[in-house]
């Protein structure tokens, strides 16, 4: 074999090594962490997922309920559109959390309940909120 | 009017020079002469380009990084190089 | 300056890339070199236009003039000066703007650079890079104009303020870093097209542009390393990379880069992988604009993303026409492109670099895929798939334990081909380092991934000290000179080399600190005044309590005392739960942030979050976070910076 075609062949070779650890990865991923599936709360409920999933919604007004024995753990209630699901999630708190927010959970749902053990909130770092309008508060206090 | 041109003024400046500096050079002659003066610059540049390179080379052989022969026949290569380059510069 | 001045500038800015591109192209044909002077002088004149409306925006944002939309958006009244000035790259449209004003630097320095050089390729350079203000310059006039007025039924007097969480320097200097990696590589772009367009393959301005490559990609990595360390220092998750789709969209032209930075030596010496150096430009630019897209378009959910906008569909239109053209080009220039020298041997330099080449774009590719597969898997199965660290971490370490190897081995092989007794001479010491590295952390009981990773990370500082050793030695057999004499003018003399080892011993260190991840430990509790909890054989005691109301925040603080397994005192620790705008009647204005506070050492951090308060009951509800060996990451970077700058450092002669 020429050197050329010995060349051709390790190409050819690597590539198709890399393919196959790619794929094999992709279908094996060795933490069930790797992927979860995005799901929406009514498929949850309705097709009773247990696997891993990941769900998105806001935290319904009123329904943050922290533990009185274990402050980490909490539970509250998820609505996207008109569904509503309960949420236990016993880990730190993201400073945004609070009532009216996106989130988005990742867990299992078991029995009713959704056991989070990630908690996202949407980052407000890009603040494209509405103007503000000077005349329905004071500001003084903020002051330096 | 001259109101307009007083508190627009400098705004005018700024937008009209640019105007003007960039179409200035239509309205010189034909240039030629100007081929051969970069073409002085360019085989200067070529030329420090390739004593580099030699020097590199001594220095890849002393380290190892490259056999006998190959150095000889890389060095030689590089060296005609440099002189068709400075025959070059001395034509013009 | 009336904000319309700032409209009109980019108005004329437009104007002018327009005719410039005409002018230059016609002096393409006719070779009037008036023409070449008008479209230069035109270049610059883009330049100067966007020098203005960016100035002009600058200046309406310290006014605070909230007329305009853009400063009422991102600035209010309390906001300190320099976060107005940073204002500038905070919004869509400003960070577009910055990133014109970025490549009109470059522009103007490339042309008054160039003005005695390159003189065949300049025209096309200079189409090139106006073409791609042209797009900016579309987007920031028609799409998302920075000097929009402000439309709102009621008078504006205040702005609406940057977010405290954005309020550190890290923040100021993080965005401007990446432009300034980003924009970068639009210059080695411009010059890779008018070659091919010129059919132009002399290394003269290969040789330009490595060192403008090598600057973009200098600022591109003190970019991601600072936004590493913004994430580790004020998002308190404990890490410093999630593979997030932004994080990646940056990550991604970086690996083509650096490929391309070594590639290129190869081009230079020995004028062969010219295929690859195209490809390899050609992409890095693809991605940084790509990049630029990701983080706009709403298409992938991250920290980082704008809201979901029109941009999307016109930087992939251009992104599409980059792809189509380049790659198109290069078809037309298939002869060229061909090198004259064949790779001769598996051990040999050139084949050591070409498969460097290979490997970069396959790990770029994975992170690629990664960050796409739940963009495909929902277009192909319809179902939203989350791809987390785990998958890409699975999927990369492997990858990039291989070119940490090949870090220790292509400076050990010859060029052509390394000779039986050369492979012997120089491997033996590195192999030997690294078996023994090994043996060692087995022996202690270390196993898998940490192992390889540190035991190659001795076998190629072993590499490393052998070729400083080797040119040492060289030098002293040739000149009468001691150690460091011969060391200094050693390195004076080949920048390039001697810069890119003492880069790559950066890259080691930073290896050794990713490894450290491996044995990250993190413990959440509750305590009280008195109380004690232990986490990774370290004591914390809450000594106090405390609050304080501060300018615009209040904040609870809590006094930990950190013991080691010894009892002997270790430091102490003031994590902070803060609320900011605590007295905004509005609550949802009331924004709680964690204050941490890191005990840093070489050897690991303690990471201390103060995650929440029972002040009632005086109960503080602490995380705490054990990282090994993260002060290497940053370490790495600053030896990685130096090098770079030891490689860039301009010659004399």
């Amino acid at each position: 074999m020429n050197s050329n075609k010995k060349f051709f062949l390790m190409i050819t070779g690597i590539i198709g090594m890399v393919i196959f650890w790619i794929s094999w990865v992709s279908m094996n991923p060795a933490d069930e962490k790797a992927m979860t599936t995005f799901v929406s709360v009514d498929e949850l409920i309705n097709d009773n997922i247990n696997r891993r999933t990941k769900l998105g919604g806001l935290v319904k007004d009123g329904s943050i309920a922290i533990s009185k024995t274990n402050y980490l753990d909490c539970t509250f209630v998820l609505k996207e559109g008109n569904t509503e699901l309960d949420v236990k999630y016993g880990r730190t708190r993201p400073d945004l959390f609070k009532d009216g927010v996106e989130v988005i959970v990742t867990g299992q749902y078991l029995n009713g309940v959704f056991y989070a053990d990630e908690l996202q909130t949407k980052c407000a770092s890009r603040y494209e909120g509405d103007l503000r309008n000077e005349s329905s508060y004071n500001l003084n206090e903020i002051d330096s | 009017m001259i109101d307009f041109i007083r508190d627009y003024g400098l705004i005018l400046i700024l937008f009209i020079l640019p105007v003007i500096f960039a179409l200035q050079p239509l309205f010189l002659p034909r240039i030629e002469k100007i081929h051969i003066q970069l073409d002085v610059a360019e085989l200067k540049r070529k030329k420090l380009l390739i004593y580099r390179q030699i020097k590199e080379l001594e220095m890849e052989y002393d380290i190892g990084n490259i056999n006998e022969n190959d150095f000889i026949s890389g060095r030689a290569t590089l060296k005609k190089e440099v002189s068709e380059v400075i025959a070059a510069l001395k034509s013009l | 300056m009336t904000p319309i001045a700032g409209g009109v500038a980019l108005n004329l800015a437009f104007g002018f890339s327009i005719l410039a591109v005409i002018t230059l192209f016609l002096h393409t044909r006719n070779g009037d070199q008036r023409l070449f002077l008008t479209g230069q002088r035109l270049a610059l004149g883009i330049s100067f236009f966007i020098f203005l409306a960016t100035f002009i925006l600058a200046f309406q944002l310290i006014q605070s003039n909230f007329d305009i939309d853009y400063v009422a958006r991102y600035t209010s009244l309390e906001t300190p000066f320099i976060y107005k000035i940073s204002a500038l790259w905070a919004g869509q449209s400003g960070s577009l703007l910055f990133w014109l004003f970025i490549l009109s630097i470059y522009t103007t320095i490339v042309i008054l650079q160039n003005q005695r050089k390159h003189n065949s390729l300049m025209p096309w350079v200079i189409i090139t890079l106006v073409i791609v203000q042209i797009f900016f310059l579309i987007l920031t006039n028609y799409v998302t104009n920075p000097f929009k007025p402000t439309d709102a039924d009621f008078i504006v007097t205040n702005g609406n303020g940057l977010n405290p969480l954005l309020q550190n320097v890290t923040m100021v200097i993080h965005p401007p870093m990446l432009y300034l990696g980003f924009v970068g590589f639009s210059v080695p772009f411009g010059f890779a097209i008018s070659a091919l367009i010129n059919g132009d393959t002399s290394p003269l301005w290969i040789q330009s542009i490595r060192r403008w490559a090598l600057v973009a990609w200098l600022f591109l990595s003190m970019g991601i390393i600072l936004g590493g360390w913004w994430a580790y220092r004020e998002l308190g998750w404990g890490g410093y990379w999630a593979w997030d789709p932004v994080e990646n969209a940056s990550f991604m032209p970086w690996l083509t880069a650096t490929a391309f930075i070594h590639s290129i030596i190869i081009q230079e010496k020995k004028d062969m992988l010219r295929l690859w150096n195209m490809s390899l430009i050609i992409m890095t630019f693809t991605l940084c604009i790509f990049g630029t897209f990701l983080t706009r378009s709403g298409v992938m959910s991250s920290v980082h993303s704008f809201t979901a906008s029109s941009l999307g569909p016109i930087f992939l239109t251009f992104v599409f026409l980059i792809i189509v053209v380049s790659f198109g080009m290069m078809y037309f220039r298939r002869n060229e492109l061909k090198s004259p020298r064949k790779m001769e041997s598996f051990t040999s330099r050139e084949s050591g670099f070409l498969f460097n080449n290979m490997v970069f774009v396959v790990l770029c590719f994975s992170v690629f895929w990664g960050t796409l597969f739940p963009v495909i898997s929902e277009a192909v199965r319809g179902t939203k798939i989350t791809v987390g660290p785990p998958f890409f971490n699975q999927m990369n370490i492997p990858i990039g334990l291989i070119l940490l190897a090949l870090t220790g081995i292509g400076p050990l092989l010859a060029w052509r081909k390394t000779g039986r007794k050369s492979l012997i001479r120089n491997f033996t010491f590195p192999i030997l380092t690294g078996l023994s590295t090994a043996t060692i952390l087995l022996f202690v009981g270390f196993r898998g991934y940490v192992v390889i990773s540190f035991s190659l990370g001795a076998f190629v500082t072993a590499t490393i000290g052998t070729e400083f050793a080797r040119g040492i030695y060289a030098r002293r057999k040739k000149f009468d000179e001691s150690i460091i004499k011969a060391l200094i003018r050693m390195v004076s003399k080949n920048r390039s080399r001697y810069g890119g080892y003492v880069v790559h011993i950066g890259i080691v260190f930073m290896f050794v600190g990713f490894t450290g991840q491996a044995f990250d430990d993190e413990k959440e509790f509750s305590l009280t005044v008195g109380e004690t909890d232990h986490v990774a054989g370290y004591t914390f005691e809450l000594i106090q309590l405390s609050e304080a109301e501060r300018a615009n925040h209040y904040a609870w603080i809590s006094d930990l005392r950190v013991t080691n397994k010894e009892g002997k005192f270790v430091t102490n620790l003031h994590p902070e739960k803060r609320i900011y705008f605590h007295n905004n009647p509005d609550p949802n204005r009331r924004q709680p942030h964690s204050e941490l506070d890191i005990y840093t050492t070489m050897n690991q951090d303690i990471y201390s979050i103060f995650s929440g308060v029972d002040s009632e009951n005086g109960v503080a509800f602490i995380k705490i976070m054990v990282n090994p060996l993260v002060r290497w990451v940053w370490v790495g970077g600053f030896i990685l910076v130096f090098g770079t700058m030891v490689a860039l450092w301009p010659r004399k002669d």
